[in-house]
């Protein structure tokens, strides 16, 4: 494959499966619209990870749904209509128990690749 | 929560739509706003700032659409327009569409209404506690074979006292009753009870209380109904006083009126737990019990078997072969109805194929106008389930309708099966369309629906479009094997509707042959007056029958009133007693195949009144009484059965009836048909009524009649009421109670005809169908063939041709269907064999002429084409 973009582009893309765990961690902070999540991630993470606006706005629908998130239409600091999300009761319990599962595999794909290497 | 969530969500963005796709587009334009925001705070001009966040998240438009696709709805709501599309299509094919609806109307409608009988006979619990658990027992014969449904008192107390499977056994016995209430006496149905009766049934008495044993004889349980007919409610009921066979008795409980066991039972008289009968072989009780907890019928038959055991070591004579049974009460109950009722699913089953055959017919023939649609969207990218989704879909609709319809038609057509079921139906009070049958006509629509529709879409997803657009149907250049698979179809269809008619027919014949049957008496102008006069000791007895003759003879006075008499076992009647007899100077009887009649007690002028002919001899007399020489008249068959060629008059005849005394013969009579028309005649002892006064107090009185038989029903009721008002008496005439005993042949027959005539519709509109396409299809050929100056009548017999090849041969395949499944209705079948010729060949002449007649119609329009438009046309 010649394609020297994708050697020099890094992958931004979010981990599968985590996408929910992060927006959920990043409303824990505060109620927050989506625009506000993509870009607290993004800068958290130091840029490692980039949200596209589809996945995350789909993805918050999905948690509003499941009773993780409640939505409200409030205006931002520039006065512009926004619709703001905020954690449940029931979504911190999920993201609790999502970021345990996530800590646990993790070390367990770390102390992998320690004995690996 | 969620699920709630998701459901409400979706529903409301659904109904608000528009709300939604703004409150989507708001949100997107919002987030790339704010992305271009944060570019321009970084320094990036207005233009700049846009184009980077255009360029790190994308087109706006294809996000909006990814957002808004999200959710179960949007699914939903491509369905729904795709079943609007094939709702519009079928709105514009307006006959397709209604012949469709019709045919899986009747066809669904028949199957729901015949399911909501068997559901609630057969399927549905009994609707009484524990249901699954109540047995009855029977009594059976090893070496004949021969079950009878009542057991003897001391068999039913053995097992009662021995069997630990069973938690409680009752004994009860009894039947249609005079009870004399306080100023009046009514008929009713009355049975004898013992206290265990209650804890069989786990009853609750909506007033009052059950009976113990102490109570036996003193007391009784009434239903809700007898409470508040005779007393006005059922606290009124409570402490007033009943006689049965001058027994008084005191009402202590009063029944809800859910509780109908024995059906239509009105009073539980109680009887004690003792039995009064100590014979070994008089069959005289019934026995309902309960098994345990958690014991199955299997080992409770198992004890059963053992305790049958002992008694036959214990009891050599009385119970050799003798054997206990312990069945189900549900199966007990219905076990009668059962054939007919599953003729009748059979039956309705058999016209839904028919419906299916005639829906995927239908739906070929337009699948066929529609080749070139589905080639052209073949041509363009479909993928096979995009081409078999609309015909799916639309037979789903219709199926759906068809349905709907069929439910509407189910209301009236159980209403009409319920008034039509002869009196033995079981459980005939409890028949109702309910949630299973709604369930059971929902999935019946959908599968339907993909039986008739898999074809059809099958054929459509096969379609190649290079050799259909090529190809033209209309210039009836059609595919050979597409003909033959629709003729086949139609011969099916024919095949299916001849076994209906078969069916039919062979009923009739039957019903025909038992109503043209000589029954040994006269039925017409013959009135019937059932009587039960109170008696408990000899003496009432006695004076029973003395009334009972003086009535007679004051009955006789009438005017309009020719002959009268009396008799305990009149045919197709309520009573009766049968049993072995020994004979003296009779024929040898064989050891174990004593002969057996039935006995019956008639007054003087009995056989006069029935137009039974004196053959020899002569008839009761008022000289034969109670102290004179004990005498009997005998039927032709009794005679010839035990004195053969002999003159039996003079001979010597004795009986268990009641006493043992020797009777002389004094007269030979006709036979007569004892139970109902189909039944054979048989040997029958006769015994005057003053000698035998235990069973001459429950009579009918049979009047012979010079005018219309009811209309002497007030005269006779006065006349007997002045002799004594407690008779407790009901009326009705000799042709309604012959008509009764073949109720059920009556109603197999009506019903089967009507699914046959059903049949024969749907078979109709199959032939027209087809025979309407293939006309269509060669109106290029037949214009062709009148420009050549063919005759019309030769293109009408073509095409009419057709039509009988088609008749002919699903005539033929029914027929072979016929032999297989004729030995399923040979049991209900009198007089008529299962290969009948003349119901044969009534149902394929009956066939024959549908297919012509379905046939003519576009016979007649095919002599109508005009050579010049048809080679214009296209």
């Amino acid at each position: 494959m010649l394609a020297s973009s994708a050697m020099t582009d890094l992958n931004t893309d979010v981990i599968q499966g985590t996408l929910d765990m992060l927006i959920l961690k990043t409303l824990s902070l505060e109620p927050m619209h989506g625009f506000g999540i993509a870009r607290r991630v993004e800068q958290i993470s130091r840029g490692v990870f980039k949200m596209n606006p589809g996945s995350l706005l789909t993805a918050l629908q999905r948690l509003e749904r499941a009773g993780w998130l409640d939505a409200e239409w409030r205006q931002t600091e520039n006065s512009r209509r926004a619709k703001f999300y905020t954690l449940t009761r029931t979504g911190k319990k999920q993201l609790e128990s999502e970021t345990s599962d996530w800590t646990r595999r993790a070390s367990a794909i770390a102390r992998l690749l320690k004995a690996e290497g | 929560m969620s699920l709630w969530r998701q459901l409400t969500y979706g529903l409301r963005s659904l109904a608000h739509r528009t709300k939604r796709d703004r409150d989507v587009a708001d949100e997107v334009e919002q987030y790339f706003e704010e992305a271009a925001a944060a570019w321009m705070a970084r320094g990036l001009s207005v233009e700049e700032a846009r184009r980077v966040a255009r360029l790190e998240a994308g087109n706006m438009t294809v996000v909006k659409e990814r957002v808004n696709s999200y959710g179960w709805e949007n699914a939903a709501r491509s369905f729904v327009g795709d079943l609007r599309f094939a709702a519009r299509q079928l709105l514009k094919h307006p006959v397709f569409t209604a012949t469709t609806t019709l045919t899986l109307a009747l066809g669904i409608g028949a199957n729901t209404a015949i399911f909501t009988v068997v559901q609630s006979i057969l399927l549905a619990p009994l609707p009484y506690q524990n249901a699954d658990r109540l047995a009855v027992l029977d009594t059976h014969w090893t070496n004949s074979g021969h079950t009878t449904p009542r057991v003897t008192g001391p068999d039913a107390v053995d097992v009662r006292d021995q069997a630990r499977s069973m938690e409680a056994v009752s004994l009860y016995a009894g039947g249609d009753l005079g009870v004399q209430l306080r100023d009046h006496s009514v008929y009713t149905e009355l049975i004898f009870v013992d206290a265990n009766f209650g804890r069989v049934f786990s009853l609750q008495p909506i007033a009052g209380r059950l009976f113990t044993d102490a109570d036996a004889h003193h007391a009784a349980l009434v239903s809700e109904q007898f409470a508040r007919d005779n007393f006005g409610s059922t606290q009124a009921a409570l402490g007033q006083m009943l006689h049965v066979e001058n027994e008084p008795l005191e009402i202590t409980g009063v029944l809800p009126s859910t509780f109908d066991f024995p059906a239509k039972t009105q009073v539980w008289e109680a009887s004690p737990l003792r039995p009064e009968s100590e014979s070994r072989t008089a069959f005289n009780y019934r026995a309902v019990g309960r098994l345990r907890p958690g014991v199955s019928f299997r080992s409770a038959q198992t004890e059963l078997d053992g305790i049958s055991r002992r008694l036959e070591t214990a009891y050599p004579d009385a119970n050799r072969n003798k054997r206990i049974l312990a069945l189900p009460l549900q199966q007990a109950l219905t076990g009668d109805a059962r054939p007919t009722l599953l003729l009748l699913w059979a039956t309705v089953g058999l016209i839904l194929l028919i419906a299916c055959v005639n829906v995927t017919h239908l739906q070929l023939v337009r699948s066929m106008e529609r080749r070139r649609e589905i080639a052209i969207r073949k041509a363009l990218g479909s993928s096979r389930w995009q081409v078999m989704q609309p015909v799916i879909l639309e037979i789903l609709l219709v199926s759906l309708i068809g349905g709907m319809a069929g439910v509407l038609l189910a209301f009236p057509a159980v209403r009409v099966l319920v008034a039509m079921a002869p009196r033995e139906l079981p459980r005939a009070d409890e028949i109702h369309l309910n949630g299973w049958v709604l369930a059971f006509t929902l999935g019946l629509a959908v599968l339907t629906a993909l039986v008739s529709s898999m074809l059809p879409a099958l054929r459509a997803a096969k379609v190649d479009p290079a050799e259909a657009l090529k190809h033209d149907a209309s210039r009836g250049m059609s595919r050979h094997g597409a003909v033959r698979f629709r003729d086949g179809l139609v011969i099916a269809e024919v095949a299916a509707t001849f076994v209906l008619a078969m069916g039919a027919g062979l009923l009739l014949h039957t019903m025909m042959t038992l109503r043209s049957r000589d029954m040994g008496y006269r039925t017409r102008q013959l009135l019937v007056v059932d009587a039960d006069a109170p008696a408990h000791s000899e003496q009432d007895a006695h004076r029973a029958v003395q009334q009972f003759n003086e009535v007679f003879a004051q009955l006789a006075a009438v005017p309009g009133v020719e002959h009268v008499g009396g008799i305990m076992g009149l045919p197709t009647g309520n009573y009766g007693s049968n049993g072995y007899y020994k004979t003296r100077g009779g024929l040898p009887v064989d050891l174990g195949h004593e002969a057996s009649s039935i006995f019956n007690v008639a007054s003087p002028g009995y056989f006069q009144a029935m137009g039974i002919p004196i053959k020899r001899g002569r008839d009761f007399s008022a000289q034969d009484t109670y102290e004179s020489p004990f005498v009997a008249v005998i039927s032709k068959s009794l005679a010839k059965q035990s004195f053969g060629n002999d003159d039996p008059v003079g001979k010597q005849i004795q009986c268990g009836l009641d006493s043992d005394k020797w009777m002389t013969v004094v007269g030979v009579v006709g036979d007569v048909r004892q139970e109902s028309p189909a039944e054979q005649p048989g040997p029958a002892l006769y015994m005057p009524m003053t000698q035998h006064p235990f069973y001459a107090n429950q009579i009918h009185i049979v009047l012979r009649t010079g005018v219309k038989p009811l209309s002497l029903m007030n005269a006779v009721q006065e006349k007997i009421a002045e002799i004594n008002p407690l008779i407790a008496l009901r009326f009705t005439t000799m042709g309604a109670m012959v008509n009764k005993s073949i109720a059920a042949e009556r109603f197999r027959a009506a019903l089967i005809s009507s699914f046959a005539g059903v049949g024969l519709l749907l078979a109709m509109l199959g032939v027209y169908g087809t025979v309407a396409y293939s006309v269509a299809q060669r109106t290029f050929e037949i214009g062709i063939r009148m420009a050549f100056g063919a005759e019309k009548s030769v293109i009408l017999r073509t095409v009419l041709e057709h039509a009988a090849k088609l008749a002919c041969c699903g005539i033929a395949a029914g027929l072979m269907l016929s032999l297989i499944l004729a030995r399923l209705v040979r049991g209900m079948l009198v007089g008529v064999r299962p290969m009948d010729p003349l119901s044969l060949g009534a149902a394929a002449l009956l066939l024959l002429l549908t297919a012509l007649a379905a046939a003519f119609a576009p016979g007649w329009k095919a002599t109508h084409v005009d050579p010049r438009v048809a080679l214009r046309a296209e």
